[in-house]
Order: C-alpha cells, then sequence, then structure tokens
C-alpha cells in the first residue's frame, strides 16, 4: 500500500509542524508514505469563490502528483472535500477517479483505513474539539446534531484513545467556526463573530487545548484567541495523535 | 372586465406552457412505507402527554360525567355553544344560517372530534361538528369531546380514515391558539380560542 | 448595499447579536428535540424531496388536475405569471364585492408581490394579522424571518410600538399584556372585514383542496368572518394526493419551531354556504428557476424557516441583511434566480458549512446550490478588480509548482519581515480582529528536503 502524503499550500507554508506531524505518525504507523514534490494546491480557495474554472491547472496538477498512489492522505478536511466533490469539473478519466475514489481526510484513513484508533498517544490535557464543517457533514467523518441517528466520532475515537486526554464537552458541538475561505475577509464582521462565540464555547467548557481536524479553521480561532490573548492553546490533532509523554 | 379575463387566460396558458418546456423527465412518485413509522407505544399515554405539551388540557372521564366537568372548569362561562348531543349545557342556539359576527362573545364552545392524533394532540374537528365554521375559532374557550377508542398512531392514519370524507371543511386542532411572536415568549391565547380541554370519554 | 456591509451594520450591537443568535439557536434545538422523537425521521424527511421531485417534474398536470377538482367544488381559480397579474387579480375580486377592508393571514407570496402597498394605494385597508407580522407592519418594516416575522424585535421595541399605533399602557414589555391587547385590536378587524386572504402551505392535486397552518387561528378568524377568501400560492404549493399531507404535516411545524404540529391546520375544500373562495395560482420566475436544472430544487422549499434558525451566519447578520422576502440560506439560493445583480452577495453570505441542507425538511442541497450560484455569478456578473486579479491569478500559481515555491516564499518573508503597521493596515481584512499565524523559518517542502538529504 503506497500512499501520497498531501499537504495543503496553507500547512505548508504556514503550518510545517502539522505536516511534519502527520508524515511523522504515519511513519510511526508503518505506512509505506511518499511526499511527492510539486504540490501546490487543491483549487478549493478558487472553487469557494466561484472561480472554479480559473482553478482546473490546480486540479489538474494535483491528479498528476497523486495518480500513482493507492491512497491520499491529508490533515484537512476542507480540502479532501473539494478533491471527492468538486473534482467533477475535470474530465473524469481513470485517473481522475482514482484520486477521488482514494483521497482521505488523516482521521479517516487511520480509522477506517488502517483500522486504528490507539496509536500510543499520551497528552494530559483538557481538550476541546472544534468539529470543522467539511470534515463533518461533508465526508461524515461524525454525526450531525442536525441529522438523526446514532452517535459516532471519527476524531473523538482517536482522541478517546490518547493517554491522559480529557475531551470536553461543547454547549454547541457542531457549530461553525466561521471561517469559510475568502469569506473570512469579505465577511469580517460576521466571520469574526462567529469565531469569538466558537473560542467562548471552549473557555466556557473549560477546555485547555482546542484542536481539529483542519487547520484552516484552527488558523481563524487562533488568530483570535492569540489577539485577545485568551489562555487557549490551538493544535491540529496530528500533532496530539502524534504526542508522547 | 373582460380585459381581465383575458389576461388571466393567458396566465394559465402562459404558465403550463412554460412549465412543459422547463420541467425535467417525469420522476417517480414514491410510495409511503408507513410500517417505517410503526412505534410500539401506549397511543393513549402519548396523546395524553401531547395534548398537555400544546398547551391543552384532557381530562379522561364518564359520559355522564361531562356537564358537571364543564361546569367545573369553565364556572364562569353563560354564553355557551354547544353542538354535541352528549351535553346539555348549550345556552346559545345556532344553525347553518347563524351569521358567524354574532358568535363574537361567546365564552364557551363545545364540539365533538371525529378522532385524535397520538403523535401530535391533534384533533380532526369538521364543518359538520361545528356547525358554524368559526366556532371554535371564535369562542372564547373550547371543550372538544373526543371518544377515547378513536386515537390513532400518526398523521398516516389519520389521512386513511378521513379520506372517505364530504369534503368541505376541516381542520387538524393541536391545543388553544398561541403565539411565540414576542421574543420567542410562548403566549397562550391569541386570535383563537383562549384555552382548550379535551375530555375523552 | 451587500449582505456583508448590512451584517457589520447589525454586528455594531453585540449584545442583540447574542440575543439573536440564542432566540434562533433555541428555535433549532427545540426543532432537534422535536424532530428526532420520532420514528423514521429522516425517511420522512426522503419521502418529503422525493414527492416533491416528483410535483416538480409533473407540475402542469396537476395543476390542471387541481384546477378542474377546486372548480367542481365551487372554487374559483385564477392564473398569474407575474406579481402586477396577481395584484390586479386580487384587486379585480376586492372591486367585485366593493371591499374596503382586508384582513391577510400570513403570505410569503403576497409579500413578494407587494400585494399591500398596492391595494393601500387603491385605499384598502390591508391588516395583517399574524401578530408578528402586525408587529413589522406597525413598524414599516419587511419581515425578518418567514415564520417569526418579527424576531429581530425586543420585546421593549413592541411595546413602544403598540403604545404608539394601539394606545397600549407602559408594560415593560409584558408578552402576556402585548398579546390581549392586540388580540382586541385584531378581532375588531377580523369582524369588519370583507375579504380574507391568506396564502396556501399545501394544494392538493387530487382533491382541489388546500391547507393553511398557523398557530394563532388569524387564518380561519379572517376567513370564516369574512364573506370572501382568497387564496395565494405558487405553483410549487401542489402536493399530488391528499394522503402526503400526512408526510408534510409532519415535517413542517417539527422543522419550523419544533411543535408537532401547529395548532390549526385548516382544510379548506369548499366554500361555506353563501360565501366565495378564490384560489389565484402564481408564476412571477417560478417557471424559470424551474429551468435550471442545478437550481431547481430549491422549489422543493414548504417555507419551515429550519435553515434560517440554524444559519450561523443568519443568526448573526439578521433577516433584513439578505434584502429579499425569503432571508437566509434558501433566499440566498432562490433571490439569484430573480435578480441576479442585485442578490449576487448572498451565496457569498455562507461557509457552506451544510448545516442548512441537514435541516432540511425536503433536503434541499442549499449549501452546494450556494457554491454552484457563486460559479454562475462570478461570470455573469461584473467582480471587484481586486478580488478577480488575485484569485485568477492564484489560480495560474497554482498550476505551476515553479511559481508557487516562489510565491509561498515571498509571502512568507514579507510576513516574517514587514513591519506590524504594514500588515495590520486597513486593507487586511483579516488582521482587524486576528492575529496572522507566526512565521515559522522553513515551510513543510524544505523541513523535508533537508530530513531527506540528513537521512
Amino acid at each position: 500500500m503506497k500512499v501520497g502524503l498531501f499537504i495543503p499550500c496553507y500547512v505548508n507554508q504556514l503550518y510545517p509542524q502539522v505536516a511534519i506531524a502527520t508524515l511523522e505518525l504515519l511513519e510511526k504507523l508503518n505506512v509505506d508514505v511518499y511526499y511527492p514534490q510539486g504540490q501546490t494546491c487543491c483549487g478549493q480557495p478558487l472553487g469557494n469563490s466561484g472561480y472554479e474554472d480559473d482553478s482546473k491547472g490546480a486540479c489538474k496538477l494535483f491528479v498528476e502528483n497523486f495518480k500513482q498512489y493507492d491512497y491520499i492522505v491529508g490533515p484537512s478536511g476542507s480540502c479532501i472535500y473539494h478533491i471527492k466533490h468538486h473534482f467533477d469539473i475535470l474530465e473524469q478519466t481513470p485517473e481522475v477517479q482514482k484520486v477521488r475514489n482514494n483521497a482521505y481526510e488523516l482521521c479517516e484513513f487511520l480509522v477506517k483505513v488502517l483500522g486504528k484508533t490507539d496509536l500510543g498517544a499520551s497528552f494530559p490535557h483538557k481538550v476541546g474539539l472544534h468539529k470543522s464543517c467539511h470534515g463533518l457533514r461533508g465526508l461524515k467523518l461524525g454525526s450531525c446534531s442536525e441529522v438523526k441517528g446514532e452517535h459516532y466520532s471519527t476524531e473523538e475515537d482517536l482522541l478517546n484513545k490518547v493517554k491522559g486526554l480529557e475531551l470536553m464537552s461543547l454547549n454547541r458541538k457542531d457549530e461553525c467556526c466561521g471561517f469559510g475561505g475568502t469569506f473570512a475577509v469579505f465577511e469580517e464582521a460576521i466571520s469574526t463573530k462567529m469565531g469569538k462565540d466558537r473560542v467562548q464555547d471552549h473557555l466556557d467548557s473549560d477546555v485547555e487545548v482546542l484542536t481539529g481536524a483542519d487547520h484552516s479553521c484552527l488558523m481563524h480561532l487562533e488568530g483570535l484567541i492569540n489577539r485577545n490573548k485568551q489562555p487557549l492553546k490551538v493544535m491540529h490533532i496530528a500533532e496530539i495523535l502524534n504526542s508522547s509523554l | 372586465m373582460n380585459g381581465t379575463k383575458n389576461e388571466i387566460k393567458m396566465g394559465r396558458e402562459a404558465i403550463l406552457q412554460s412549465i412543459k418546456e422547463n420541467k425535467p423527465d417525469l420522476l417517480p412518485m414514491p410510495t409511503v412505507n408507513v410500517e417505517a413509522f410503526a412505534e410500539d407505544l401506549n397511543i393513549l399515554e402519548v396523546f395524553k402527554n401531547n395534548i398537555a405539551l400544546v398547551g391543552g388540557n384532557i381530562k379522561q372521564i364518564e359520559k355522564k360525567a361531562i356537564d358537571t366537568e364543564v361546569k367545573t372548569i369553565y364556572s364562569k362561562a353563560k354564553r355557551i355553544v354547544s353542538t354535541s348531543s352528549k351535553t346539555a349545557l348549550g345556552t346559545v342556539k345556532i344553525s347553518i344560517d347563524t351569521d358567524p359576527h354574532e358568535l363574537e362573545d361567546i365564552d364557551l364552545a363545545i364540539v365533538e372530534g371525529e378522532f385524535g392524533v397520538s403523535e401530535n394532540g391533534a384533533i380532526w374537528v369538521t364543518a359538520e361538528n361545528s356547525i358554524v365554521r368559526a366556532l371554535p375559532f371564535i369562542t372564547n374557550d373550547l371543550v372538544i369531546i373526543l371518544e377515547k377508542d378513536k386515537l390513532y398512531l400518526h398523521m398516516h392514519q389519520a389521512y386513511d380514515i378521513i379520506s372517505q370524507r364530504n369534503r368541505s371543511f376541516g381542520v387538524f386542532i393541536s391545543g388553544p391558539s398561541k403565539t411565540a411572536d414576542i421574543e420567542q415568549c410562548l403566549v397562550v391565547g391569541a386570535h383563537g380560542a383562549m384555552s382548550l380541554t379535551v375530555l375523552l370519554v | 448595499m451587500n449582505h456583508a456591509t448590512k451584517a457589520k451594520e447589525f454586528n455594531k450591537d453585540e449584545s442583540k447579536v447574542n440575543w439573536h443568535d440564542k432566540a434562533l439557536w433555541y428555535v433549532r434545538e427545540k426543532r432537534d428535540k422535536s424532530a428526532h422523537s420520532i420514528q423514521g425521521w429522516e425517511y420522512l424527511r426522503e419521502l418529503g424531496s422525493a414527492i416533491k421531485a416528483n410535483v416538480l417534474s409533473n407540475l402542469d398536470e396537476y395543476l390542471v388536475e387541481f384546477e378542474s377538482n377546486a372548480q367542481k367544488n365551487g372554487i374559483h381559480v385564477h392564473w398569474a405569471s407575474n406579481a402586477e397579474e396577481h395584484n390586479n387579480i386580487v384587486n379585480s375580486i376586492l372591486e367585485k364585492h366593493n371591499a374596503k377592508r382586508v384582513v391577510k393571514s400570513k403570505s410569503m407570496l403576497t409579500e413578494e408581490c407587494h400585494l399591500n402597498p398596492f391595494l393601500e394605494k387603491k385605499g384598502i385597508e390591508v391588516i395583517d394579522t399574524d401578530l408578528g407580522e402586525r408587529i413589522v407592519q406597525l413598524a414599516e418594516e419587511p419581515p425578518s424571518h418567514i415564520v417569526l416575522p418579527a424576531i429581530h424585535k425586543t420585546k421593549e421595541q413592541v411595546d413602544e410600538l403598540f403604545q404608539e399605533h394601539l394606545g397600549t399602557k407602559p408594560s415593560q414589555g409584558n408578552p402576556e399584556y402585548l398579546v390581549s391587547e392586540a388580540r382586541k385590536h385584531l378581532r375588531d378587524k377580523f369582524l369588519k372585514a370583507d375579504v380574507a386572504i391568506t396564502g396556501v402551505n399545501f394544494a392538493v392535486a387530487d382533491t382541489g383542496g388546500f391547507v393553511v397552518c398557523t398557530n394563532e387561528g388569524n387564518a380561519d378568524m379572517g376567513v370564516h368572518l369574512s364573506k370572501v377568501h382568497i387564496a395565494c400560492m405558487g405553483i410549487e404549493k401542489i402536493i399530488p394526493k391528499e394522503k402526503h399531507l400526512g408526510v408534510f404535516l409532519r415535517l413542517l411545524a417539527r422543522s419550523a419551531t419544533g411543535q408537532p404540529i401547529t395548532t390549526y391546520s385548516s382544510h379548506f375544500n369548499k366554500p361555506e354556504e353563501g360565501k366565495e373562495m378564490h384560489i389565484v395560482i402564481v408564476d412571477n420566475g417560478r417557471t424559470e428557476q424551474l429551468s435550471r436544472e442545478d437550481f431547481r430544487a430549491s422549489l422543493h422549499c414548504i417555507r419551515c424557516g429550519a435553515c434560517m434558525n440554524t444559519c450561523p451566519i443568519y443568526r448573526r447578520s439578521g433577516g433584513h441583511s439578505y434584502d429579499y422576502t425569503i432571508p437566509g440560506p434558501i433566499g440566498s439560493i432562490l433571490s439569484p434566480g430573480k435578480d441576479l445583480k442585485k442578490h449576487s452577495s448572498l451565496p457569498f453570505a455562507s461557509t457552506l458549512c451544510g448545516s442548512c441542507s441537514n435541516v432540511c425538511p425536503v433536503k434541499i442541497n442549499i449549501h452546494e446550490q450556494l457554491y454552484k450560484w457563486r460559479q454562475v455569478i462570478v461570470k455573469e456578473e461584473k467582480q471587484p478588480v481586486v478580488k478577480k486579479s488575485i484569485l485568477k491569478v492564484a489560480g495560474i500559481i497554482l498550476a505551476k509548482p515553479s511559481l508557487y515555491g516562489f510565491a509561498g516564499k515571498s509571502a512568507r518573508f514579507a510576513l516574517k519581515h514587514l513591519p506590524k503597521f504594514m500588515i495590520y493596515n486597513k486593507l487586511n481584512a483579516w488582521g482587524k480582529a486576528r492575529d496572522l499565524p507566526e512565521i515559522k523559518n522553513e515551510n513543510f517542502d524544505e523541513w523535508y528536503k533537508k530530513r531527506n538529504k540528513n537521512g
């Protein structure tokens, strides 16, 4: 099983520690993982802004970079969602279809493909999980509060197995943080208000470390937390799963 | 008026033509599998709970106790319209020719419901039950007499029951009239009846 | 004014935003509790969606069937291609009866057609009788929500409005008192009305009847006290069979307010002896929306308002920020079809979180349609030069790894080394309330190359 590591553009540039944690975690689990050079972006920021047509070059490059792998794994639910749901703008060649079918968000890959939840991590802190919308409602990484059915959560399954970690319960379990790509800039007032409210929910719930499987949401929330000097640390779930005492 | 009529006709043909041109290929009408909604629960108890939930009172009593019960609950009611033969409390007689405006100061209306729906506390009341359609709405308070064996689990069964009726007017009533339009505060007694008592007999 | 500007305005009073958000979130929670308590909820939604899809694919036949059955029952049926025709038809009926006083229960369609101002200009008194609608009518505002029209008003504001218009005593916003005064005021209007106008929740093809749902009883008070009942409906309100009401009445109130059913679900099939009943069937842009494959399903909407209650943007920007008859997520996919230019900011007033699609009782893929409208708008509407050029250039850079490597490096270099005042300036909307990420010395590419060399 050959796995291509997909590091989203903003993670590569701004959060190399998240990419490193993802890579180390996969290697620790003996996954045959490769990091194809020449990666840029899945095209999501363009698509969500209405410039889907201009993103075709980026999408084609993505397929080119990853077509040879059995699985494509990335630490960002929204990017994976974009590949799975919006690469319909490309001609559906067998290669495009293969890439779309085999793209996995990291947690989903760990739990569904590798069948592992206990990764031997240790992280003795009170953790609040931000369930990013594209991962939750798009990739169905967990049950959504709107939908009737059994409760499940891929990220919770993983976090619950981390030694010493206490997963805190939030008042609003899966409300959007307000990032939304260019929404964060063009609807600045609402975006920051939504983020502020999310942060407050974590503070009210005694959370020490806010985590999630999509660092774009975390970038937005961390920006607010740092600006307001609030006592919350922000870490990607890969960093927690890769941590040991 | 001629001009208007022509215009109306054009509207009709134009709309239907436009639909024909723009509608997708025929999609199947789904069959409703009512089995999927089956629930093993106490229909009577759920019905009672739901009447309370929607702001109504419910009493299960003997038929002969109706008058006493109503007099106890609505002791001040003077102008009472009853369309039910199960009670003798009516003080104001009405017929299908009664002008509904004359019912403006009715204190209490007593009508019979055809059947109740357990899942939502709704009771089916027809134009025949009310004699004058405005009655259950314009009255200050409302009593619905309902036979306790006429309860059904859900709305799918309800529509089976009424499928063969004489269709003129009918209403599912679930509780007294209410509004939450001022700051989401629930206030019972908007335009319709201020209270609803269901007497299960 | 676009949505962002209006939303920013609304957000100037944060405590009001918090209050608005909480009030609607409370309704959303009631919806969850109520919907999830019944057996087969998700199946019901699937049925609702499939029945509506069938309706749209056979709409002309169902409308004709409905018309013929309604006429057999003595109901007059009228057809209007647009708002103007609709208003003229209503007016012609009023003229025929020399009606001067009209009571109207909730109808988003008449709101859409701007019927009230049209009739008022002709000297006709039109009173909205739903309490929330009466409140916004007195305030001379449009409704800000389709189910809770005055959700943006505090009880103190209602108190003041009633003092001014109904002569009530100051009550510090006592809801019981205010409702009892409104009851008196509107009862008088009901008793004096010549004609009652209502909306239609569902029109049934196989019986020619229709259903109107209210909690207050205002539709029935109006209809049963007036000589003439005019019911106005969009063409998409049709359902094939009466038994399908079982599906839709179970979905509607639970989705809207969390009630198991509205207080009154009134089934009109024949006019009362000596009275008249009219139905006006209106297109007003709906067949055009029917023609758009990607957006057709927006016509499934049964106007429950659940997507508004759940929308984190709607809750924090208020209904008026959408500047359209139907606000919120559903309004944002309906309105571009009516006027792409005017409403082009609405599909962008979303994070595409998808909660709207999850609560929708007829499973409209709202967030996917928002995404699709964005693609249409960018092509057909003039875009801000800066936004356009940035994204076009990004498209080119992201397709070329070498350009991307260079751009990433220079951007990180700039962020790390530029003085703070140059980064956090007025042009940087990100930095107004948020810090930028701390810039590390190397990106992952560089780290990876280094590690492989060393390893």
